[in-house]
């Protein structure tokens, strides 16, 4: 009999080499290289040396874009793909826990999106090299002309092991919104609604800070206690946002841990997502 | 005594209908056991139940009440799944795999060792004869190949059990013969296979027993020969017959106290000539 562990690999490898034959991931791949490329057309405005920073953030900001839709879709398409064309029922049908396909489908979406976003960081971290290059050379040029008295200041670089570290923070973001995409499908009916409702729940974390902000003051213990729950029970994707200030020194430093702290919180909310997925997947009629 | 194959006791199975919950009853109280090495027809127009019969013997579904072994083994288990083999109806496989790399794909994940399973999965397609089309992509498969690459996958972890969902459906006559051909080794190899067929001339040729239903309870079951023979009847196959001979022929039936119930024209059964006239020419399954 083969392991479970086994099984989940086989599961996700076959989920991941379905995902990148869909013509959807192929789309979003080139729709965000695309899009780092086109920072370059935005150099008829001068952002003198904040151009890097420029740069960085417009090509994340793209990333974190296409990324969180790759999630939601790619997920609900791989699930709904089994159910609606009964290959779920062929593979339930052996000697495999309904876990095991849950989890292997969960690890094949999530190779899906280090791919996607392994291959679009390395390209804008290397369009940033070259832009880099081009601008230490410019300034050591008004150096030599005498505009500028210091070498190209450490606040302007690019911190490429923290862009480095923001990949695995937006991947871990990416693939918790996976979970709580697989949870939605594994009780609804529909991959429309699955990603309608994931979408809306996306919603809910990126901005749950404002939430927390509008409701911190209240004096009701109840509504109090509600928005506690309620900001427990939905994970805040700002928190993985700490990944952004490691691109470049900020005048605040990142605090020490942070990076460990953000990631044990994404793992910790894709255990929850997938325990509960998994559970409501246990009863579902295939 | 070992444990039959299947052992199926009071089984009744109900599904909650809409937002108010009606209760659907699809299975009422079945009960029947299939011996090992057997091969079993599931019979009943649709609607009576045998879908959700044979998702419950592979764990898919939970019975309401009652409860359904394999060998022993609760059906939900995947110990019992492991000794099982299902070939759904219309199976549709991932079409960007070839034949080849789809039951590897099943094989590895029923635990087939990693040592012999290239040469398992090659014994496997050889057997449903795809090893032509192997290696072309089950996207390209006719209807009859995809059977068979199903059937493939369903064997290939060498299951004691083959539960066959409608394998005929789609396909033509000499697809449906040589599945047929195909359950007849399986059955020859010790296995026991459930067949859920519409096409009763197939059901009748190759099963041993047959369980029959309707609006989910059971009608009949027992052996085929025992079920289709039509008690103090004989038919007799003359050649050179002529109407003298008929004269004579009731005579004779009459001193043994026999008669002469009534005398049709030998007919050869349509799938049988089909198979005469074109059997040996090529068809769309062909690799």
């Amino acid at each position: 009999m083969t392991t479970a562990p086994a099984q989940v690999w086989q599961i996700a490898r076959l989920t991941f080499l379905e995902a990148v034959r869909q013509r959807f991931f192929n789309f979003l791949l080139i729709l965000g290289a695309a899009l780092i490329g086109s920072a370059s057309f935005f150099h008829q405005f001068d952002f003198g040396p904040q151009e890097l920073r420029f740069t960085a953030d417009f090509g994340l900001g793209g990333i974190m874009f296409f990324g969180s839709i790759l999630a939601v879709v790619a997920t609900a398409q791989l699930f709904f793909s089994e159910i609606e064309n009964r290959t779920a029922l062929t593979l339930l049908a052996k000697p495999v826990r309904r876990w095991s396909f849950l989890a292997g489908k969960l690890l094949g979406v999530a190779l899906l999106l280090f791919v996607f976003v392994g291959l679009l960081v390395s390209l804008l971290a290397a369009y940033l090299w070259w832009q880099q290059g081009q601008r230490i050379a410019i300034w050591h040029a008004a150096k030599l002309a005498g505009e500028v008295k210091t070498e190209f200041p450490d606040l302007l670089r690019v911190q490429f092991v923290g862009l480095a570290l923001d990949a695995v923070l937006l991947w871990l973001k990416f693939t918790v919104l996976a979970a709580i995409t697989l949870l939605v499908a594994s009780f609804s009916n529909t991959n429309l609604y699955t990603v309608i409702v994931s979408f809306f729940i996306f919603l809910i974390c990126q901005l749950q800070y404002i939430a927390h902000d509008a409701w911190s003051g209240l004096e009701s213990p109840i509504l109090r206690g509600l928005v506690w729950f309620l900001s427990k029970l939905f994970p805040n994707f700002q928190l993985f946002a700490i990944g952004d200030q490691l691109v470049f020194i900020g005048k605040v430093p990142v605090p020490d841990g942070a990076v460990v702290a953000a990631f044990g919180y994404g793992v910790l909310y894709l255990i929850v997502f997938t325990t509960l997925a998994v559970g409501s997947f246990r009863g579902r009629e295939i | 005594m070992s444990a039959p194959a299947i052992r199926i006791q009071h089984l009744t199975k109900d599904f909650r209908l809409g937002l108010r919950g009606i209760k659907l009853r699809a299975v009422d109280d079945l009960s029947f056991e299939v011996a090992d090495n057997q091969v079993v027809g599931l019979l009943g127009p649709n609607g009576s139940g045998k879908s959700t019969t044979m998702k419950v013997i592979l764990g898919l579904l939970e019975p309401t009440l009652g409860q359904c072994e394999i060998f022993g083994l609760r059906s939900d288990s995947v110990a019992a799944r492991q000794l099982v083999g299902y070939l759904p109806e219309s199976p549709y496989f991932y079409r960007f795999l070839s034949g080849r790399e789809l039951v590897n794909y099943y094989a590895g994940i029923c635990g087939v060792p990693q040592a012999g399973r290239a040469r398992r999965v090659a014994e496997v397609l050889d057997l449903v004869g795809l090893t032509p089309a192997a290696d072309r992509r089950v996207g390209t498969y006719s209807k009859g190949m995809l059977q068979r690459v199903g059937l493939a996958q369903a064997i290939v972890h060498d299951p004691r059990l083959v539960i066959l969902d409608e394998p005929t459906a789609g396909v033509d006559p000499l697809g449906a013969i040589a599945i047929s051909e195909i359950i007849l080794e399986l059955k020859r190899r010790g296995k026991t296979v459930l067949l859920c067929s519409h096409l009763l001339a197939q059901v009748e040729d190759v099963c041993d027993h047959l369980v029959m239903l309707n609006q989910g309870r059971l009608v009949t079951e027992g052996a085929v020969a025992d079920l289709l023979r039509r008690e103090n009847l004989t038919n007799l196959a003359v050649a050179n017959y002529s109407p003298a001979l008929r004269a004579d022929l009731e005579a004779l039936l009459a001193r043994h106290g026999a008669r002469l119930q009534h005398v049709d024209p030998a007919r050869v059964a349509l799938d049988q000539l089909f198979l005469e006239k074109v059997g040996h020419a090529p068809t769309k399954d062909s690799p």
